[in-house]
C-alpha cells in the first residue's frame, strides 16, 4: 500500500472530472461534491500529483477521457485506478507525439473497408481518431444535455458499453474502433513505464508486484514461490528514489 | 538528475522491504511466516553472542558504517536478505575468509536473520572520505551506467540498480560502498578466490583490468555525495 | 543514375544470422565479400543497455526493433477472393530491421526438427497413405535428410552455445532430457537453463499424466561460455525481457556476440549499413546474377557488381526480392504453376492460461526467453495419427518469457473486460497465473501462397508483398485437439481454471502469433515444385542462394531458428566445397 492509496476515498456516486480540469483552463464552479471533498479531504482524484498540463486534448476532450478511463480503471479502497496513475496525462502525451501522428502507420492508400482479420484500415492517425471520435461524442452527450463527466458511474459504464459494442460513427469513425483505442491506451498508461506519464508512483506495478525496468533474478529464478516486496524500479528512477520527469517538480507534493 | 531526498526515500522504503517478509512458499502447504526481530539483531550487533560470536559492531559499528577504510564493507542498510546469504556462505565455507567464518558459524539462523534484519533497517550517514581522480571516477561512472564495448562488457547497474542502489533482494548495494572493500572483492572474483556469487561475477571481473576496478571502485564510493551535490538547487 | 561500384565476389542481402554466418566463412575462404544491411548499425554496449531497454511500451508495444511500416508494409487477405490490404502496425508476426536482424530480439529458444520432418511428404504416406492429406495439403520433401544436416545443427549450437540436456545421443536415451528427440552426436554446449516455478508446476503436471517433460534449449545461457570464434558470452539473469528486446548481458546468442566482432574485423569483409537492395540484376539471359542495386540512407542509389549473391533476408523479404527481381516464375494459385511464392506456412500456436491457487506466487517476470518446461509428445508425428483425421501436431510447454503487464494481465474467463472487477481480477491473479503454450506444424496448401502486391507500395515505390493465407482445416483439426491434452494437463498442475485456446480460422493478423514466417523459396529436388535445390541454390539463377526459413516446404513443430542455421552451414558447405571450385549450377535436375 502507498501513501496514496491511504489519502485516496472516491465517494461512490458521482463525477470526477472537474477537479482535474487542464491547469490552463478555468477551473469549473464548485459543485456540490467539490465542496464535499474540501471539507472530506477526501474526493480527490489525483491526491498526490501535479496538475496534467494536456498539450493535445483541449478541455472538453480531457474531461471526457478522464471521466472515462475513470470507469474503464475505477479506483477503490484497495487500489488506485487510471485516474490516479496519469493515464489522461499518458494519453495527452502519446497524442500529441510520434505515435499520434502515426509514426510506424502504413499511411497510403487506397482506403477500403477490409475484414477483420486485415486489421485497421481508417486513414485516421490516431490524434486525428481520438480527436474525431470524442468531439463526435461530446456534440452529441451535449445535445442531449448530459455531458459524459455528468453522468451517474453507471450511465457512464452503460455508454462506454455501447461504445465497445459498435454500431455508433463517431465522425467517420466506428465506436468499437475508438473504444478498442482508447481500451488499449488505457491500459499501456496504467502498466508502462512513468517516464511515459502514466502509472504514477508506479502504483499500478505495486498493485500487481511487477518489479519495474531493473530486472536481474539469477539468484532468485529457481526458489520457487518466493515473494518477492521490493519496490518496483522504473527507467527514470535515481538513486534517491523519486521520478526525475520534470526536475522541478518535487517527487511529492508536501 | 537532480533528486529530493527527503521523503519518497526509495532507500527507506526498499531497506523496509528488504527486511523482507521473504517466505518461500512451497504448492503444498503455507508455513508460518517468521518475521526478523530487529531488537534482538541490534543486541547481537553491539555484543555478540555470548561465548560464540564477537559484536559485529566491533568492526561494522553499530550503525553498519564501519570504519571507512573498506577493510570491512559498509553494511547499514544493506539488503537483508544478501547480508543472510552471506553469512550463510561464509559458514558454509562457499565464500571464504578466515574472519568470517568462525563468526558465521556461530550464529543460529535465526541470529543470521535478525543481525542481518537490523542492519538492514539502518540508514547511516556517509562518512566523508578523500575522493578519488576524477579522471577516474568517470571512467568508473562510464562502466557502472554504460559499460564497455571493447571489453564486451555490460554496465554494473544493469543488476546493481540506478546509481548503484542494489536490486532487493538478492543484489547488493555499490553506492556508497568503500573503494577498498570493491576493488578488493572484484580481484577475489578474477583472481578465483570468490566464487560464491553465479558465474556472472567472476566472468565479469576477468573482463576488467586493474585501472577498470579502480575506476568502478572509485566511481561507487563517492556515487552518493556526487549525487547529493547535483541536487543542491542552484537558485 | 545509380553509381557502379567496384566489384566483389560476394554481396549478401541482410546482415543477420544468415548473412552473418556466410560473410564469415566465405571472407575466410579469401572472397571479398559486402554485407548490405538495410537497418542501422547497433550494438550491445551502448545500444542495449538497460534500463533503457527494459521498456515495455517502446519495445514490446511501439515495436522499436521492427521494419517500420512508414517504410515498408505487407499487404494481407485470407483467400484470394479477397484484396488483399496493407497491414498498416504489425501484430500477428514482427519483421526486425537492423544490424543482426530478427536474431538480436529473438526469444532464444532453439530446437531441431525431427528427422521425419524433412521427409515429411514421404514419410506421412508411407505410414497413413494419401487418403489422410486433405486435397489442397501440397506438403513436400526437402530434399535434405536430417542426418544430413545433423553435424550443421551441431556446428551451430556450438556457435551459440545454446544451453540444453541431450535426450538422444546416437540412439542412446539420456536421462533428463527430450526421449523423443531427433538423435545427435553430442550434448548440448552449455547444461539446461534453472527451471522457474512455473515449469516445475507444468513438470509436475505433465509427468502425472504420462508425459515426458524437459527443458527447452536456449540460446540465452546458462552459463558463461566462449564460443569456436574465441567470443565470450555470458550467463542469462532472467530478466524478463526477452524477445522484442536485445540483450543488455552479452547472454543472448545474437550476431553481436557470437559471430561480428569476429566478422567485422576480418579484412575481406565490408558492412555497409543503411543500405536498402531494391533488386538483384540480372544479365540480359536472364539466369545469371551480375550483382545488386541498392539505395543508401540518402536515397542515392548504387550498383554493387558481384559474382555470387546470397539472399540473406527474412523470409518473407527474401521471397520478394527475387519476385522484384524476376527470378524464377511467381506462383499462380489458378492454375498451380510457377514457384516463387508458393508453399508459404506459417506457425501453429495457442495455448491456455492456467490459474493456479493464491498461495502460489509464480513470478512470471522472472524468465528468460527460452526457458520453458515442455512435452514432445504430440509434437509432428510422434503420436499415431491413423485415426484422429489430420496430421502434424504442436509441441505443449509452460513457456513464459516475463511478466511485463501491458502485456500480461490475465484474467479467468467471465472476468468483465474491463471496470473493477477486472481490475481486481488482475491484481487477484496476476502472480498466480501459468501459460501453457501448444506451438506447432503448419502444413503447406495451394492455397497459401505469397505475391508482389498490385496496388500498394513501400516508400522506394516498390511494390508490396502480398500475403495470401488462412490455416488449413488440417491444421485447424491439429490444434483443437491438443487444445484438450493443454487443458488436462492444466487440471493436472492443480488448477482452479483453465482457459482453453485451439486455433480458429479465419487467421486474423491483429494479434500476435508467432514471427516464423515460412516458404515461399522452397527447397526441393524438382524445379517444378521448388525455388531452390537441396543446397539453397536458385534453379533460375545458379549464382544466387536464397537462404532462410523461406527455404521450408512446410512448417515443423519447432521454432526454426535451429533449423535455419544448419541449413546455412549446410549451404555454405555446397557453396565453399563444391560451387567455388565449378560455378553453376549444383544439381542438375
Amino acid at each position: 500500500m502507498t501513501d496514496l492509496t491511504r489519502r485516496f476515498m472516491l465517494k461512490a456516486t458521482g463525477a470526477i472530472g472537474a477537479s482535474l480540469v487542464s491547469a490552463g483552463a478555468c477551473v469549473a464552479a464548485a459543485t456540490a461534491q467539490e465542496s464535499d471533498a474540501s471539507s472530506s479531504g477526501a474526493v480527490r482524484a489525483a491526491p498526490n500529483a501535479q496538475l496534467t498540463t494536456y498539450l493535445f486534448l483541449n478541455s472538453d476532450e480531457a474531461a471526457f477521457v478522464e471521466a472515462a478511463v475513470a470507469r474503464l480503471i475505477p479506483e477503490d479502497d484497495q487500489w488506485p485506478g487510471a485516474l490516479t496513475a496519469g493515464v489522461p496525462n499518458y494519453i495527452d502525451k502519446q497524442l500529441a507525439g510520434a505515435w499520434g501522428v502515426g509514426e510506424r502507420l502504413y499511411r497510403s492508400g487506397p482506403w477500403r473497408p477490409g475484414t477483420p482479420a486485415q486489421g485497421y484500415q481508417l486513414p485516421f492517425t490516431p490524434a486525428e481518431l481520438f480527436r474525431t471520435s470524442i468531439d463526435a461524442i461530446n456534440k452529441e452527450l451535449a445535445q442531449a444535455g448530459t455531458p459524459f463527466s455528468t453522468m451517474s458511474s453507471e450511465q457512464q459504464d452503460a455508454y462506454l458499453a455501447r461504445l465497445e459494442t459498435g454500431g455508433k460513427d463517431l465522425g467517420g469513425v466506428p465506436s468499437n474502433v475508438f473504444f478498442e483505442h482508447l481500451w488499449e491506451c488505457t491500459i499501456e498508461g496504467f502498466f508502462s513505464d512513468p517516464v511515459y506519464g502514466g502509472n504514477r508512483d508506479m502504483v499500478a506495478w505495486r498493485m500487481i508486484g511487477f518489479p519495474g525496468a531493473y530486472a536481474s533474478y539469477y539468484d532468485l529464478v529457481d526458489q520457487h514461490g518466493i515473494k518477492i516486496n521490493r519496490a518496483p524500479m522504473s527507467i527514470g528512477e535515481g538513486p534517491h528514489g523519486g521520478m526525475h520527469l520534470n526536475p522541478d517538480i518535487p517527487a511529492k507534493l508536501p | 538528475m537532480r533528486a529530493n531526498t527527503p521523503s519518497l526515500n526509495h532507500k527507506a522504503v526498499s531497506m523496509t522491504a528488504g527486511i523482507g517478509i521473504l517466505c518461500v512458499v512451497s504448492a503444498a502447504a503455507q508455513p508460518a511466516i517468521q518475521q526478523p526481530n530487529l531488537a534482538r539483531g541490534a543486541i547481537i550487533a553491539a555484543q555478540g553472542v555470548a561465548g560464540r560470536a564477537p559484536a559485529c559492531a566491533q568492526c561494522h559499528a553499530y550503525n553498519g558504517a564501519s570504519d571507512g577504510s573498506g577493510a570491512f564493507p559498509r553494511i547499514a542498510g544493506q539488503s537483508a536478505y544478501y547480508l543472510a546469504k552471506e553469512l550463510r556462505d561464509y559458514a558454509s565455507g562457499l565464500r571464504a575468509n578466515a574472519v568470517m567464518a568462525p563468526i558465521a558459524k556461530a550464529l543460529s539462523a535465526d541470529d543470521a536473520a535478525d543481525v542481518a534484519a537490523y542492519y538492514a533497517s539502518i540508514k547511516a550517514p556517509y562518512l566523508p572520505l578523500s575522493s578519488a581522480d576524477p579522471v577516474l571516477i568517470s571512467r568508473g561512472k562510464q562502466l557502472a551506467r554504460i559499460g564497455d564495448a571493447a571489453k564486451e562488457l555490460q554496465s554494473c547497474n544493469n543488476c546493481h540498480g540506478p546509481g548503484g542502489v542494489g536490486e532487493l533482494p538478492a543484489i547488493p548495494y555499490l553506492a556508497g560502498q568503500y573503494e577498498h572493500y570493491i576493488a578488493f572483492q572484484l580481484t577475489m572474483w578474477q583472481r578465483g578466490f570468490r566464487n560464491n556469487s553465479p558465474d556472472a561475477m567472476a566472468d565479469i571481473a576477468k573482463r576488467l583490468d586493474a585501472h577498470d576496478i579502480a575506476a568502478v571502485a572509485a566511481y561507487y564510493q563517492q556515487v552518493d555525495a556526487s549525487v547529493l551535490a547535483a541536487t543542491q538547487p542552484t537558485k | 543514375m545509380a553509381q557502379r561500384l567496384k566489384h566483389v565476389d560476394v554481396v549478401t542481402i541482410g546482415v543477420g544470422l544468415t548473412g552473418s554466418l556466410t560473410a564469415l566463412e566465405l571472407a575466410r575462404a579469401g572472397l571479398k565479400v559486402v554485407g548490405l544491411e538495410r537497418g542501422a548499425p547497433r550494438f550491445t554496449v551502448p545500444d542495449f543497455q538497460s534500463p533503457a531497454i527494459h521498456d515495455e511500451l517502446r519495445f514490446s508495444i511501439r515495436k522499436a526493433m521492427m521494419q517500420d511500416n512508414v517504410k515498408e508494409a505487407v499487404t494481407f487477405r485470407n483467400s484470394s477472393d479477397e484484396t488483399a490490404l496493407p497491414i498498416r502496425r504489425w501484430a500477428s508476426f514482427l519483421p526486425g530491421t537492423g544490424l543482426g536482424g530478427s536474431f538480436v530480439h529473438w526469444n532464444g529458444q532453439t530446437f531441431r526438427f525431427q528427422a521425419a520432418d524433412f521427409i515429411y511428404k514421404s514419410h506421412i504416406e508411407q505410414r497413413y497413405g494419401k487418403k489422410i492429406l486433405d486435397p489442397d495439403l501440397t506438403i513436400q520433401d526437402w530434399g535434405v535428410t536430417y542426418g544430413e544436416l545433423e553435424p550443421h545443427y551441431d556446428r551451430f549450437e556450438y556457435l551459440l552455445g545454446t544451453s540444453g540436456k541431450a535426450g538422444n545421443i546416437k540412439g542412446a536415451i539420456q536421462p533428463g532430457g527430450n526421449p523423443l528427440e531427433a538423435p545427435r552426436a553430442r550434448e548440448y554446449p552449455t547444461p539446461p537453463m534453472k527451471e522457474p516455478y512455473f515449469g516445475a508446476l507444468f513438470r509436475k503436471g505433465a509427468e502425472s499424466l504420462g508425459y515426458h517433460p524437459y527443458p527447452q534449449p536456449s540460446s540465452n545461457l546458462s552459463q558463461p561460455y566462449t564460443n569456436p570464434e574465441g567470443l565470450a558470452l555470458q550467463q542469462c539473469v532472467f530478466c524478463g525481457f526477452c524477445e522484442r528486446y536485445a540483450c543488455e548481458h552479452y547472454a543472448k546468442a545474437s550476431p553481436q556476440t557470437v559471430i561480428l566482432p569476429v566478422l567485422l574485423k576480418n579484412p575481406n569483409y565490408e558492412l555497409r549499413t543503411n543500405s536498402q537492395v531494391l533488386r538483384i540484376n540480372l544479365d540480359s539471359t536472364g539466369k545469371k546474377a551480375t550483382g545488386v542495386t541498392y539505395a543508401d540512407s540518402t536515397g542515392r542509389e548504387f550498383e554493387q557488381p558481384a559474382d555470387l549473391v546470397l539472399l540473406t533476408a527474412f523470409p518473407l523479404n527474401n521471397v520478394r526480392m527475387l519476385l522484384l527481381s524476376g527470378i524464377g516464375t511467381p506462383y499462380d494459385p489458378k492454375t498451380g504453376k510457377g514457384v516463387v511464392g508458393r508453399n508459404y506456412t506459417y506457425q501453429t500456436t495457442g495455448g491456455a492460461t492456467v490459474f493456479m491457487d493464491e498461495s502460489i506466487n509464480v513470478n512470471p517476470f522472472m524468465a528468460s526467453g527460452a526457458n520453458g518446461t515442455m512435452i514432445d509428445d504430440f509434437s509432428g508425428d510422434n503420436f499415431d495419427h491413423a485415426r484422429l483425421g489430420f496430421i502434424g501436431g504442436q509441441y505443449i510447454g509452460a513457456i513464459m518469457t516475463g511478466g511485463r503487464p501491458i502485456e500480461f494481465h490475465p484474467t479467468p474467463e467471465g472476468t468483465p473486460r474491463w471496470g473493477l472487477k477486472w481490475k481486481q481480477a488482475v491484481a487477484r491473479n496476476y502472480n498466480h497465473a501459468v501459460l501453457v503454450q501448444q506451438h506447432g506444424t503448419s502444413t503447406a496448401s495451394r492455397l497459401n501462397y505469397l505475391s508482389l502486391d498490385p496496388t500498394y507500395r513501400d516508400a522506394w515505390g516498390l511494390p508490396l508483398l502480398r500475403m495470401t493465407f488462412d490455416f488449413p482445416e488440417n491444421d485447424i483439426r491439429m490444434s483443437q485437439y491438443i487444445a484438450d491434452k493443454v487443458v488436462e494437463i492444466g487440471r493436472a498442475m492443480g488448477a482452479k481454471s483453465v482457459t482453453r485456446g485451439g486455433t480458429k480460422r479465419p487467421y486474423n493478423t491483429t494479434v500476435y502469433q508467432s514471427t516464423h514466417n515460412c516458404g515461399g523459396a522452397v527447397m526441393g529436388d524438382d524445379p517444378k515444385t521448388s525455388v531452390v535445390n537441396r543446397y539453397l541454390q536458385c534453379w533460375d539463377v545458379p549464382n544466387v542462394f536464397s537462404i532462410g526459413g523461406s527455404a521450408f516446404p512446410q512448417n515443423g513443430t519447432y521454432n526454426y531458428t535451429g533449423t535455419i542455421g544448419a541449413l546455412t552451414y549446410w549451404a555454405l558447405d555446397a557453396i565453399k566445397n563444391q560451387y567455388l571450385k565449378a560455378p553453376g549450377p549444383l544439381v542438375h535436375a
